[in-house]
């Protein structure tokens, strides 16, 4: 059982990691970023293709990824998100616009043929694949009967210092200062003179890198990287793990990802594989009826 | 008036000189193909997670084709080869097997990769009369009972894939017999049709062999991290983890045993047999056993050409799925060859096409290629073992009882 703890604390970090992103948009923005699963899958993708397309070592390329995953973020800001807060716009539209930008990402990295930036992803008809053995060293603990491998514990570390980092950020910087106020009330915001634009371009920014980077830890510690990670790995899960920690909450957003992380291999272990999914969204249907706020949502608001 | 009367005079005239004048080639050269075109449909996976076995079935075919064509065509006629992508997806493999039907028209149909979709493409070709032969479908009721729970054979249903009902039993025992395994567990896709009828047979199988089945462990194709289920079935600690899936997944299990410390052995299905999951599986994968249709190194004529020519078009290996898929254009270009087919009954075409495979007797890359009465084949079975660099050796071979 201990060995399936630790699977959940892994698997966790990355929710948690995801999912701070999708819940710092809503907090700030009020809309759903549906294009963050999306990033999520470039993150992976992209440094996938320059470790294996041009031998970059994997730091410099993952650095690469995340600062493109990031001005990714600023692309849905300014195509997705901007022109339609001009028009006043109500929020679904911001879904459905963020939406379709997820389609576009998925769409250019499935067509990808021979020849292509991503066309490494159709070799040998796979459609997935892997980082190579030894793109990072991996070695792996063995210690009182448990498995503890290096890349994994190296994505708790992660994971851990940068949710770390982004609370304090929030909490005792001008910046988080202003994305707070932002969040509280826009138009308060505006009249101390904080530029909401800058503050939602930021928040873009810095939700995107945070999806992207999850998203090129997932495939190198986890799982197979193949265009439909966001979408069939955590798009939804993503959604649960905010409404279980509560919508806009940092702090609930990482609770919830481990939770859900914990939710998940219990299901498995006691139900088994049948039920595994399903008993993650019961347990979201369960949040929304006995704690719609959440576990850290102090009050219900309107989001959508 | 008259001017009409005379019109459908003449019409009627040429009508009917054009029946004598058909007749008469017909029966004049009555295997001269000279001029026309065979026209086949494929229905493959070529995205999806069939994606590691649509391509190479691919590339066999159009080899064949390639081949053929090339030295004269089938009694002089060219074949044509409409391939389509099912994405790996039951519904839509229904959809393009429809499509081909209205728009292609086809002799015969080739495919689908996968048993999933198979058990709903099969009874649609068998309702159609179009002689449709499967080309990697292993799964059980495939053949001849395609119309499952129905037990009355499909006439027009053909597979010159090995059974997972032959291969997996074959496996186990060639295993057993080597290294008496007390243990296993079995891992099995819980979603798919090919990964639970091969768990079915591992289930029904290892009993004869005096291994004890510690645990059955699903989980869904989707499964990202694969640590839960392979933690509790190395937690058995057992001696085999037997694992029927497919894509890349046989190899994911294997890589997260590997690290969380599994030192036994891996035996699986048909899901192994291609070099991709054997690359993929890597030195994870040295050893995992399988029972396969087809080894690459076997020196007969019909697969030393095979593997050549396939070299020299795709330089790369072929694999198991590409063998079947060249075998399955060689064996319908043989059957149409001996069917004195018209060209003008469509109908009439497809039910000699499949009275003449029923009688198929030819080299191929699988070795001698016959259909068994229930149109399954009988065949030697290798049994082969991953290489740990992306290629298979062999164990043994299995002849058929």
């Amino acid at each position: 059982m201990t060995q399936q703890i630790l699977n959940a604390i892994f698997i966790g970090s990355i929710y948690a990691l995801f999912a701070v992103g999708y819940t710092l948009v809503f907090g700030v923005l009020d809309v759903l970023n549906l294009a963050h699963s999306a990033v999520f899958m470039l993150g992976a993708v992209i440094t996938y293709s320059l470790v294996v397309l041009h031998g970059m070592p994997f730091l410099p390329a993952a650095i690469i990824a995340v600062l493109v995953c990031g001005l990714l973020g600023l692309l849905i800001e300014f195509v997705a998100l901007r022109p339609l807060r001009r028009r006043n716009a109500p929020p679904i539209s911001a879904l459905i616009s963020t939406i379709g930008l997820a389609l576009i990402f998925v769409a250019i990295v499935e067509q990808a043929t021979q020849g292509t930036f991503f066309s490494w992803l159709w070799q040998d008809g796979a459609n997935s694949v892997r980082f190579p053995a030894g793109t990072v060293p991996d070695p792996t603990y063995h210690l009182a009967g448990l498995t503890i491998e290096g890349t994994k514990l190296g994505i708790l570390v992660t994971s851990v210092v940068l949710m770390l980092v982004l609370g304090y950020v929030m909490r005792f910087t001008q910046v988080g200062r202003a994305l707070r106020a932002v969040a509280e009330n826009r138009r308060a915001a505006t009249l101390l003179g904080i530029n909401v634009d800058r503050i939602f371009a930021s928040t873009l920014f810095v939700s995107s890198a945070l999806g992207g980077l999850a998203g090129l830890l997932f495939g190198l510690a986890i799982s197979d990287i193949s265009p439909y990670i966001g979408r069939d790995q955590v798009e939804l899960k993503g959604l649960a793990v905010i409404v279980l920690g509560g919508m806009g909450s940092i702090p609930g957003a990482v609770l919830g990802g481990y939770l859900l992380g914990l939710i998940e291999v219990f299901a498995f272990v006691r139900f088994g594989g049948n039920v595994e999914a399903g008993v993650a969204f019961a347990a979201l249907f369960l949040m929304l009826v006995v704690r719609p706020q959440g576990l850290f949502g102090a009050r219900l608001r309107e989001r959508l | 008036m008259r001017n009409v009367a005379r019109g459908i005079a003449i019409a009627l005239a040429l009508a009917l000189a054009a029946c004598g004048g058909a007749s008469s080639t017909g029966t004049t050269t009555s295997n001269s193909y000279q001029g026309k075109t065979i026209q086949l449909g494929a229905i493959l996976s070529l995205t999806g997670a069939g994606g590691v076995y649509g391509p190479s079935s691919k590339k066999g075919m159009d080899l064949a084709v390639e081949k053929i064509n090339g030295s004269g065509g089938v009694n002089g006629a060219k074949i044509a080869l409409d391939t389509r992508d099912d994405a790996s997806d039951k519904i839509q493999s229904q959809q393009v097997a429809q499509t081909l039907f209205q728009q292609v028209q086809p002799l015969a149909l080739l495919g689908p990769t996968l048993s999933n979709s198979a058990v709903a493409v099969h009874p649609l070709a068998e309702s159609f009369k179009i002689p449709i032969l499967a080309v990697s479908t292993t799964g059980i009721h495939i053949v001849p009972d395609c119309n499952f729970p129905k037990t009355d054979p499909c006439k027009y249903v053909f597979r010159d894939s090995l059974g997972e009902e032959s291969a997996i039993p074959a496996n186990i025992k060639v295993y057993s017999d080597a290294k008496h395994p007390k243990t296993g567990v079995l891992m099995v896709a819980n979603d798919d049709k090919f990964s639970k009828d091969g768990g079915t047979i591992v289930t029904q199988t290892v009993g004869q062999y005096g291994i004890d089945l510690l645990a059955t462990i699903p989980f869904p194709k989707a499964t990202a991290d694969f640590a839960p289920p392979v933690t509790q079935a190395v937690q058995k600690h057992p001696d085999v983890i037997f694992i029927t899936s497919l894509g890349n997944i046989p190899a994911n299990i294997m890589r997260e045993a590997r690290k969380q410390g599994f030192t036994g052995q891996f035996l699986g299905g048909n899901g192994f047999n291609t070099a991709a999951v054997s690359k993929a599986a890597a030195a994870d994968g040295k050893g995992a056993e399988s029972g396969s249709a087809w080894y690459i190194n076997n020196t007969f004529t019909s697969n030393a050409g095979f593997v050549q020519a396939y070299r020299t078009k795709y330089s790369s290996d072929p694999d198991q799925f590409a063998a079947q898929g060249y075998a399955a254009i060689l064996i319908l270009a043989d059957a149409a060859k001996r069917a004195s087919l018209t060209f003008s009954d469509a109908a009439g075409d497809r039910t000699k096409l499949r009275d003449a495979m029923e009688t198929v007797n030819i080299d191929t890359p699988l070795g001698r290629f016959q259909f068994t009465s229930n149109h399954d084949v009988k065949q030697t079975i290798w049994v082969i073992q991953m290489d740990g660099i992306g290629g298979f050796t062999l164990v043994k071979s299995v002849t058929p009882s």
